[in-house]
């Protein structure tokens, strides 16, 4: 393990802004979004919390050309630098696992522009030194610290971070920037310590007051809550308007639409789109096998629930409560699980 | 889950090749057969589907419905239903459309084989089936017995009419074609009635039997629970499930029936792998 200070930490991001597109998260007001990091460290907030928008918006963008004529122009198309996404998250790594089950390098068919950007993009997160009232990710299985999934991890402790080493393409940039990297103090480790076991409390305490169930508790509780009343309870207020899909990092469907250029050539574009809304499984007929609203809710919980523990032994949560804060119509999720919980129990 | 083929769409799975309209067959006054010349391979087999596009407008999942070994061109018979359907009704010979796929998982050729194939198409439901027919009169001196039995409202609605005709004379075919309904004008000298009626009394071995559906959600629920009746497994009964199709390659999520996608894992089904998944015929 080695120390890095905040200061070469600045130089080091100057030095990978040579290679990639580096995005740091920056504070506005009580959020943080991810910013272009353009060599100004003020108003950077490495540890903290979760960003506002999903990490998977570097990986599998909102809006993106996915063809281009009948030859598919050059696609991936990414003409770009790849990108450094710096303070990331736990739960948003853990939507790498959903992701990369849908359009990874295992799958039967790859997916071009995910399995390149995954390549080639580099994470550097860190530690979560603080939760929201939003976060329960304890329940989900994971700790509020990065344990996989990384290049580089930083563990904010006083004025720097330890740095853990996740990957070959990690350990090679270290190596590389020797200079910036020191051996951390002794009495640093239990102030790290101390730090993660802090924000545990927080989180435990989010857990406790809602009464969210632990996901060894969630098995079969779509299937025995199928007909549950639960549905049509939460979505009575629901004005589906699909935040809950596009923030979620592991929502990964999408439209494909098309459009003209010019007169002659086309191009397809794929777009973050939302079971919840009505037309989604529509068939071109006009059958539409979730008519009602409040199937398309359960719908929503049957594929991260059920279909996901079925096929990639995963809960497709991360329990990042992005779609509790986003939701409208103030439908939480950790209600919904403990009622169906509660009922299957 | 056993995977029928592994298909050709290689560096890019969204793009379409250029394919140029030839021919537009007016079938019944909604379905239309669109014929295509190919300007790259696009090998599929009975079963599986492409998505076809009007550049700029949009794409919609179709069963191919001309026979797997017609490489000159592929048709493609359309019902008109919606926008894109509608756009498909005013194409003439010379437009050109996208072409992508094929997608997903036709039917098992070889696992019929040595078997009493009995075949059930509604409606529009023929046209992909009219490939698969052609297929099996490929291999018809490997199947133990070759039976069609085909419904559509009126007689108006029955596709292929001339082609169909020849089919009725092949020997080694045990045809039965029916309409829900036909005024005296029509006339129609065949059975009268919905499809399932003209199921019974076939002299069969059930237990050595594949059932083929095809057709609207309400007659393939109705064909499967015959099938049952009939004393057919639910592992050979064979469904070809329509689900809002569109990227065709298990990602946008549209399409997802129970723990499979109909897309990539379909669109031909076992009524045995999706019977216990809630809502199928929806
Ligand atoms: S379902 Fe909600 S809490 Fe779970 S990962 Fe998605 S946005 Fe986060
Ligand atoms: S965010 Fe809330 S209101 Fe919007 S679609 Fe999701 S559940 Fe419905
Ligand atoms: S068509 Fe996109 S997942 Fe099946």
């Amino acid at each position: 393990m080695r120390y890095v200070s905040r200061a070469n930490l600045k130089l080091l991001l100057d030095d990978l802004s040579g290679q990639y597109r580096v995005f740091v998260p920056v504070r506005k007001k009580d959020s943080r979004f991810y910013s272009r990091y353009e060599g100004s460290m003020d108003d950077v907030v490495i540890g903290e919390v979760r960003a506002f928008e999903p990490l998977k918006a570097f990986f599998f963008p909102a809006v993106e050309k996915v063809a281009e004529g009948f030859s598919g122009g050059s696609f991936p198309h990414e003409k770009d630098r790849p990108v450094c996404i710096v303070g990331v998250k736990a739960c948003d790594l853990k939507g790498f696992k959903v992701l990369d089950h849908v359009f990874g390098q295992e799958d039967e068919y790859p997916d071009p522009s995910y399995i390149k950007r995954r390549a080639e993009n580099l994470i550097i997160s860190s530690d979560c030194t603080m939760a929201i009232e939003t976060c329960f990710c304890l329940a989900l299985g994971l700790k509020p610290f990065p344990q996989e999934d990384f290049d580089i991890n930083l563990s904010p402790v006083g004025d720097g971070f330890f740095v853990f080493v996740g990957s070959d393409k990690g350990k090679q940039i270290v190596e590389r920037h020797a200079g910036l990297f020191e051996e951390p103090g002794e009495e640093l480790s239990s102030a790290q310590e101390k730090s993660r076991l802090r924000v545990i409390r927080e989180v435990e305490r989010n857990i406790e007051e809602h009464g969210v169930p632990s996901q060894d508790r969630y098995q079969g509780i779509i299937e025995k809550g199928y007909e549950s009343a639960v549905w049509k309870d939460e979505a009575e207020s629901c004005v589906e308007c699909g935040a809950c899909n596009t923030i979620c990092p592991t929502c990964h469907c999408f439209l494909l639409y098309e459009q003209m250029k010019g007169d002659e050539e086309f191009a397809r574009f794929r777009m973050w789109d939302s079971c919840l809304i009505k037309d989604f499984a529509r068939v071109g007929g006009g059958d539409n096998p979730r008519e009602h609203l409040w199937m398309r809710l359960r719908n929503r919980f049957e594929k991260k629930f059920d279909y996901f523990r079925k096929v990639a032994d995963i809960y497709a949560c991360t329990g990042c409560g992005r779609c509790i804060s986003a939701c409208p119509a103030k439908i939480d999720i950790r209600d919904v699980l403990r009622k169906l919980v509660e009922e299957n129990e | 889950m056993k995977r029928m083929s592994s298909s050709p769409i290689s560096d890019n799975p969204y793009r379409s090749i250029r394919a140029e309209v030839q021919r537009v067959i007016p079938e019944t006054p909604t379905i239309k057969t669109i014929r295509m010349k190919l300007t790259e391979d696009l090998p599929f087999r009975p079963g599986q589907f492409i998505e076809m596009s009007i550049p700029g407008s949009g794409e919609a999942p179709f069963t191919p419905s001309s026979p797997c070994y017609q490489k000159e061109h592929m048709d493609v018979t359309v019902m008109k239903v919606g926008k894109v359907t509608e756009l498909i009704h005013r194409l003439e010979p010379g437009d050109t459309v996208g072409l992508r796929g094929p997608f997903g998982r036709g039917y098992p050729l070889d696992d019929f084989a040595g078997k009493e194939v009995l075949v059930v198409g509604g409606g529009v439901g023929f046209a992909p089936l009219r490939t698969l027919m052609y297929s099996l009169f490929e291999m018809r001196d490997r199947l133990a017995r070759l039976i069609y039995r085909g419904g559509c409202r009126c007689p108006e609605e029955l596709l292929y009419t001339d082609e169909i005709k020849g089919w009725g004379d092949r020997p080694d075919l045990d045809m039965v074609l029916c309409v829900d309904a036909c005024t005296l004008e029509d006339r129609w000298d065949g059975p009268v009635g919905v499809v399932t009626t003209v199921l019974d009394g076939i002299d069969f071995n059930p237990r050595n039997a594949v059932g083929v559906a095809c057709g609207p959600p309400i007659m393939m629920k109705f064909t499967t629970y015959k099938f049952q009746e009939l004393g057919i497994p639910d592992e050979n009964i064979y469904l070809s499930m329509e689900k809002n199709m569109s990227c065709g390659i298990g990602k946008c999520g549209h399409c997802r029936i129970g723990s499979y996608y109909c897309c990539k894992d379909g669109p031909v089904f076992t009524y045995a792998e999706i019977k216990d998944f809630p809502g199928i015929w929806d």
